[in-house]
Parts: C-alpha cells; structure tokens; sequence
C-alpha cells in the first residue's frame, strides 16, 4: 500500500461523504422539526432516477447567450432530483403532520412506495424498469488547489472532484447559520424539542414541520441525483446501496448537529471507500470486505446502547403533536 | 363533524358492543382504502388510455382464473406471512420491529448452514433441523435489539434498522466465504450461491396434488404457514403473554403498575418475532431454489411490515392480507401481457393501498377513541368538563 493509494480512497471517501452529509442533513431539518424519518433512502431513490432523467433530458444546450458556459444538462438532473424529493417527502409530512400517522410507519411505507415509484418512473423515461443508458453527461470535475498538489500521491484526494463535494462542504455554513442564528432556526429547533411550548409563543407548528421534512426531501433527493448524475453517470435500480440509512447512523451519531455530520459523514464515507480501494492493506486484508462495511452500523448500535459517547434526539421528534394544524 | 353539538349518546350507540365498533371501523377504513388506490389506479390506467375494468379483470382473472394462478398467489403469499406475522407481534407489545428484513436473512445463512454441514442427518430430519437452524439463527439476530432495548433503553426502531444494514454484509460475507460452492464446473460461470442442498433438506411441494405445476413452488410450507397464524393467534388472544403484550402495549406504566415486568415480555415478544421471521426466508431456500444465491429474494421483511397493515396486525387479516398481495404481485405479469399499461403500474398501487390503509386507519382510530371519550364523559355526568373540551379538540382535528 502506497500513500496514493490512501490518497485515492480519500478521494472515493469525499464521493461517499457528499452523498451521506446531504442525506443526513435532510434528516436533521425533519428531526430537528420534530419528525422522524427514516424514508430518507426512499427519498434518495427517487432523486436518482428523476435526476438521471434531467441530466438526460436538458442535454441541449439553451439557446446562444443564455447557456453562460455551464454544464446545464447535470444541473438540471441535480434541480429536478431536489425538486421531485421535495414533492415526494409531501406524501411523508402529509402522513405525518396532517394525518398524524406514526412516523416510523410513515417512513416505512416511503421507501417501500419509492421502490416502485423508481421503476415505473424509470419505464416512462428511460422505456426500462431497472436501469437508463449508461454514459450520461456530468459535470467536468475540479481540483482544488494548492491541496491538489500535495507530493506522496496524497494529493489524488483533491483531484477530479465533483463540483458537488464542493458544494457539500460549503453547505455547513449556511445550514448552521440558518439553524442557530436565524428567528426560523430557533422556531424550527422548538418545535423538535417542545411544540407545546413553540404554539404557546406563538409559533406555527405544522407549517414549519412541513418546511422540515420538505427540505429533507430535497436534500435526500439532492444526494440521489448526485450520486446518479455525478458518480454513476446514469440510474440504475439499488443504486444508494442503504446509504441513506448510514445517512441516519451519521446523524444519530453527530447528535443532530450539523458540523459534527460533517465528520461522521466523512469517517463513514471513508468506511465505504476502504474496501474499494484498500482492501489489499496488511490492517485490512485480515478483515473481510463485508465486515469492513457494516462498521457504520455496528459503531451507531455500540453508541445507541451508551457504550460509548452518549446522544440525545431532539426531545419530541416522532411524537404526534395534538395541537391546531394550521 | 356533526355530533359534537349533541353530547348524549344515542341509543343506538349505546346497544353497539365495543368489538363491533373495533371492527366495523377498522373494516370500513379498509374498504375505504381499498376504494381509494382503485380510484387513483384507474386515473393512471386512464391515462395510458385502457380501461380500469379491463385492467383489474385481467388481474384477478390471472390469479383466479385457473388453479396454476392462484397456486402461484399463494407461494408469493406464503413467506410474507410468516413476514407479516413477526411484525405483528411486537406492534401488540407497542414495539416496532424493522428488523425483520435483517433476521430473516440471517435466518437464511444459519438455515443454508445447517442444510450443508448436516447433511448426514436422515430424511426429513434434515429439512426439520435446517427449519429450526432458521429459527435460531434470527432469534440470535432479534435478541440484540431486544436485549439493548430492555437493558440500555436504544430504540428498537433504530438499533434494528442498523441490524438489517448489518445483516446484508453477513449474507454477502457467507456465500463469499464459509458457505462459498464448491462445485463449479470448469469454464462454466454461474451466479455466486451456495452448494444445492440435499433433497431431503427441502419442503416437500404440495402443488402437484391439485395439478398445479412445479414452478410454482407451492409445497407444505403454506399449510405450515396457516398453522402458525393459528397459533400466534392463540399466543395473543388466549395466552397470558398476548394479555400481557396488549398491556405492555396499551400502557407500559399501567402493565407495570399491575406487577407485568416490561423487560421480560418485550424479550419474549422479540424472541416470538425472531422466530417467525426465521421462517420467512424458508419459501425461497427450501421450498423454491434449494440452495442459497446471492440474489435471493430481498425486503420480503419490508413487505411484510406492509402486509401487516393491510391486515391490521390480525393473524387472519393477515392470511387475507398476503393473498391480496400475492394477487396482486402475480398480476403485475397479467397487466404486462394482456394490457398497455407497463407492469410496475401494480407496484404503484400497492403502494397507493398502503398509504391509503395507513391513514384511513389513523383517521378510524381518532373517531373510535373520540366516540369512547364521549361515551366515558356522558356516563360519568360530565358533559361539559375536561373530558367534554378534550373530545371536542380531538373531533375538530377530524375535520
């Protein structure tokens, strides 16, 4: 194993990490609200296929002048993945908020319908229910500079990247900014710890859970369409590969906080990279790949039980708040 | 609604025995959701132009119309029993158990475990021990979150949810490792799997009794599987654990107030589920392949979770509630062949019925516990205090 190798699977790792941290910060805006979800998966499901059908789609360039150079086909795929997540997780704060269904239950039955709405959805666009061509346009990759150049081959970790990963990184700032130092952070926040008390000042309770589990939806159906868009360059049924459940084990593990998702997120993208790219290491070579992979999920159970570390939800999420609807 | 204005009950309400409000209000939610996915099924089969009735002839005609089809709905059906059967029983212990996607498949490697190594065992003992190996193997799988739930208080929902993650890699890490053939053939090149298993570690098929071909894999499995919705029934409804799960469910403070130890019955409803969801993988391993692939039949505990909704967590409504689903998973071949309409059409509907089943029954729940805090209120006098105010908030939200 040379250090370009652990170069390289940084780099895969910044790949896992973007498609985990949108993911887990859709579900932070829900829970934080007071709304579970773990239909997060099923949300990303169906930004994969809506957003591959975009990309597809908007491949023409708009006409002369109004292009402005930029990769306007990957773009769109992107939109319209955040756009059909958001509709989708409709049917998720519908349930939830409106009709006051468990929300376990809800997030269930949202990544057993997403399933299926992926294949129908994928017969319409692409005429086949479990894959679209291979070959889609994607945006041109960067490299960051100065980190790019590191010597020892470390620096392959900040070459290629995707825009995204960049914008994912960036996302910490204005979600935090918006989280804690916003009037809408603070009311969003109270209505995840105690909407009795958030109604009492004033605060509009269901209409700003809808705004939670809405921005998860975009967020998740973001992570979808990036990782069809950006990674695979097309859709192809079991794509997400339960990342957004390691999207809930990051969350669960970061406390609900956006900043250490960040780094829960990164850990467990580079979980995923190491059997990608390490596998061949002396550490990991006595280990199985699979066992490798189910790191996330034995370290999220070792934490849940307070082995280790301690973590607290926001105090009301997954109670149905009795309160007015409007 | 209307009733709000006049607080004393009528007559009527007053002759009408509990059980047959339960059940009159859980059967109209169901009929209601049932009507509302054929409702928006037809708006979609509209649009691609065929017609509805056309449509879901063909459906049920494909599972009714002759004894293959409905042998066919009834092997689909016969795992999602077992499935939906583990569910329910710790929604009766007001525990919620996602995680029977990952014991069934766990289940699966301990039961391909037993078939292969104990393959000296004599006729069908051998069948018998991987069926009980299966069992085993997802109980070990449930007791984690069991006892992580009872001794450091993590949610089952999530600690399950990491079990199946968990599970997945274990399946992949089996038929990659211990359980990797051994008989492949030079140059040829066929899907990973484990070694075929004996024949006698396979269920017996029942099928061809009644003309219905081989490939439908209907063997004894579905017998056993009715069998064993009868005796969860039993377990639930005549035995001291269903009284105590429905307690526990009901209320754990109250259950612990009258000397039930929580811990122990949500244990035991765990180990219960475990078991049944040890069943689940059985259909495709020892009824259908016999032996186990690595693209083996997955999320059947998902569906299951599905299933156990429609069927409002009754064993009997649960047998119903698989049939249904069968019929309609067989019919997605019927809307392929006879019909315009792409076959994931039916994937959409089972999913309009499920969410459609999930909020009628929320809906019919409120009205019922409305109604009972109504009738609580004017029997004790009370019509205009607290429990009055609480009725009304409650039949306003129904609104």
């Amino acid at each position: 194993m040379a250090l370009g190798d652990i170069g390289a699977a940084i780099g895969i790792a910044f790949t896992y990490f973007t498609i985990i941290y949108l993911t887990g910060l859709g579900g932070l805006f829900s829970e934080r609200s007071g709304i579970v979800n773990i239909g997060l998966e099923g949300m990303m499901i169906v930004g994969t296929v809506t957003g591959s059908w975009g990309a597809h789609h908007f491949t023409l360039p708009p006409p002369d002048g109004l292009g402005w150079g930029l990769p306007w086909g990957p773009i769109m795929g992107l939109l319209i993945g955040m756009l059909a997540g958001a509709t989708f997780a409709t049917i998720h704060a519908l349930a939830t908020v409106t009709f006051r269904v468990d929300h376990i239950v809800s997030g269930v039955v949202i990544n057993l319908v997403a399933v299926g709405l992926a294949r129908f959805l994928s017969t319409i666009f692409f005429g086949q229910a479990t894959q679209s061509d291979p070959g889609q346009p994607h945006m041109n990759p960067v490299s960051i500079p100065l980190l790019s150049s590191i010597p020892w081959g470390l620096g392959r970790a900040f070459q290629q990247l995707s825009p995204m990963v960049v914008v994912a990184m960036l996302l910490v700032f204005p979600v935090s900014f918006a989280l804690y130092r916003t009037r809408w952070g603070l009311r969003l926040r109270s209505c995840g710890e105690n909407p009795e008390a958030a109604r009492s000042l004033g605060v509009r309770v269901a209409p700003l859970r809808y705004e939670g589990v809405l921005l998860s939806g975009a967020l998740a159906g973001l992570a979808g369409a990036y990782l069809a868009v950006e990674v695979a360059y097309s859709w192809g049924e079991g794509q997400t590969q339960g990342l957004g459940f390691i999207a809930l084990a990051a969350l669960i593990l970061s406390n609900w906080n956006p900043v250490r998702l960040m780094v829960a997120s990164f850990v467990f993208g580079f979980a995923q990279a190491i059997p990608l790219r390490l596998g061949d290491a002396p550490v990991f070579r006595l280990i199985p790949d699979q066992f490798v992979r189910m790191t996330p999920y034995v370290v999220t159970i070792v934490v849940l039980a307070g082995f280790v570390g301690k973590v607290r939800p926001p105090a009301a999420a997954g109670k149905a708040y009795e309160g007015a609807t409007t | 609604m209307a009733t709000i204005e006049a607080p004393a009950p009528t007559v009527r309400e007053r002759v009408r025995p509990e059980w047959l409000e339960n059940i009159g209000g859980q059967l109209l939610a169901l009929v209601a959701a049932l009507v509302i996915a054929l409702l928006l099924g037809s708006l979609i089969i509209l649009a691609y132009g065929e017609s509805p009735a056309a449509v879901y002839g063909a459906i049920l005609t494909f599972s009714f119309g002759s004894r293959d089809g409905f042998g066919y709905v009834i092997s689909i059906a016969t795992p999602l029993i077992f499935s939906a059967l583990a569910v329910a029983v710790c929604f009766k212990g007001g525990m919620f158990n996602i995680g029977v996607e990952g014991q069934y498949l766990v289940g699966m490697v301990a039961a391909a475990w037993a078939a292969l190594k104990l393959d000296f065992l004599p006729g069908p003992l051998l069948m018998w021990v991987t069926i009980v190996f299966g069992m085993l193997g997802a109980v070990a799988f449930a007791l984690v979150p069991a006892v992580l739930k009872v001794r450091t208080g993590a949610h089952e929902v999530v600690t399950t949810i990491m079990m199946n993650g968990i599970a997945i890699s274990l399946v992949a890490w089996a038929i990659n490792g211990p359980l990797h053939f051994t008989q492949q053939l030079a140059g040829f090149n066929i899907n990973l799997r484990t070694d075929p298993f004996k024949a006698n570690a396979r269920i017996p098929d029942l099928g061809h009794r009644f003309g219905i071909p081989d490939s439908a894999h209907l063997s004894w499995l579905f017998p056993m599987a009715l069998v064993t919705a009868a005796i969860v029934w039993f377990v639930l409804k005549r035995m001291r654990l269903g009284y105590e799960a429905r307690a526990v469910g009901a209320s754990a403070g109250s259950a612990q107030a009258g000397g039930i130890s929580i811990g122990s019955v949500q244990i035991k409803l765990f180990i219960l589920s475990g078991a049944l969801a040890g069943l689940v993988g059985m259909q495709q391993l020892l009824a259908d392949k016999g032996y186990l692939p690595v693209q083996y039949e997955a999320a059947l505990g998902f569906t299951g979770i599905a299933v156990a909704f429609l069927g409002q967590n009754s064993p009997l409504g649960i047998v119903l509630a698989a049939v249904l689903w069968g019929v309609l998973a067989r019919g997605e071949t019927a809307v392929q062949i006879d019909t315009d309409v792409p076959r994931e059409f039916v994937i959409i509907l089972q999913g309009i019925l499920i969410i459609s089943v999930v909020v009628t029954y929320q809906l019919a729940q409120r009205r019922l516990l409305a109604r009972q805090l109504r009738k609580a209120a004017t029997v004790e006098g009370i019509g205009d205090s607290a429990a009055a105010v609480d009725i009304e908030g409650l039949a306003k939200e129904d609104r």
